[in-house]
């Protein structure tokens, strides 16, 4: 059991999630963020703390095949997020848009200085 | 940074806070410890118990009132164990239920219950992954090196 970032997440990149963390599981890419399924210890805090409510358990049927593959290869490629940040830009008016998958950028986030 | 209060961490509505977390991980750590078959394990690995029971306290606060307070790799710690398996799981999960179940009401033992057990499980095969990945990359060095004079004789 683990839990799993899904399509709501893509050009809203919120971070809320990875302040509450308590295994800092949450990689990023460069307009998302995934969680590592070796890493999570299931304990589900993550989940409300989402503002883009993108986070499902893998039991859920949101959970789809996509994104568990999604999260956990690009887990094992992006690199670990472990303070929160600024969101997107437009973060809010992406928030609940459909057909966000097209727009999912496989590479890793860019290199930035903390604030 | 941390946060001490969410309206919306799965505690809240439970009436858990501070006290009885406090009361918890007391309660639980004197039974562990007591514990003629996990007692031994927790004996050997804590040196000193005062930071581990701060540390549990802050895991359990952030785990049902999410603030944010553990930050920590539980699974690589506990895969370096290798005396631990699914039973000490399992005894470690009834002493956990019968501490919740003195120390806390009904529906918070429930919450820190039901987390218990999901983290239970994802630490298991948390630690079944990693250590099958440490046993698999010292296999590839030991076939690696094996290959080396083979390959020389080969040539």
């Amino acid at each position: 059991m683990t839990y799993v970032v899904t399509e709501n997440c893509i050009k809203c990149k919120y971070t809320d999630c990875v302040e509450v963390c308590p295994v800092d599981c949450f990689y990023e890419g460069e307009n998302m963020l995934v969680i590592h399924p070796d890493e999570c210890i299931d304990c589900g805090v993550c989940v409300p703390e989402c503002p883009a409510n993108a986070i499902y358990s893998d039991a859920d049927p949101q959970a789809t095949e996509t994104w568990l593959s999604i999260n956990r290869r690009y887990s094992d490629l992006w690199p670990n997020i472990i303070d929160k940040k600024p969101s997107l830009p437009d973060a809010d008016g992406h928030n609940g848009r459909t057909g966000k998958l097209a727009e999912f950028i496989p590479r890793p986030a860019l290199e930035t200085v903390s604030p | 940074m941390s946060k001490s209060f969410d309206a919306r961490a799965p505690g809240v509505s439970a009436g858990v806070d501070d006290a009885m977390i406090g009361r918890l991980v007391d309660e639980f750590y004197g039974r562990v410890r007591r514990d003629a078959f996990i007692g031994p394990v927790f004996a050997a690995n804590v040196n000193d118990w005062e930071p581990h029971l701060s540390k549990m306290r802050d895991f359990w606060s952030s785990i049902t009132l999410m603030s944010g307070r553990y930050k920590g790799k539980p699974i690589p710690i506990h895969s370096a164990l290798p005396e631990i398996n699914e039973a000490h799981f399992s005894r470690w999960l009834d002493l956990f239920r019968e501490a919740a179940a003195k120390v806390c009401p009904p529906e918070a033992a429930a919450l820190f219950i039901d987390r218990a057990e999901r983290i239970s499980e994802s630490l298991q095969l948390g630690i079944a992954f990693h250590r099958d990945a440490t046993r698999a990359r010292a296999d590839a060095q030991s076939a690696a090196a094996d290959r080396l004079p083979a390959e020389r004789v080969a040539r």
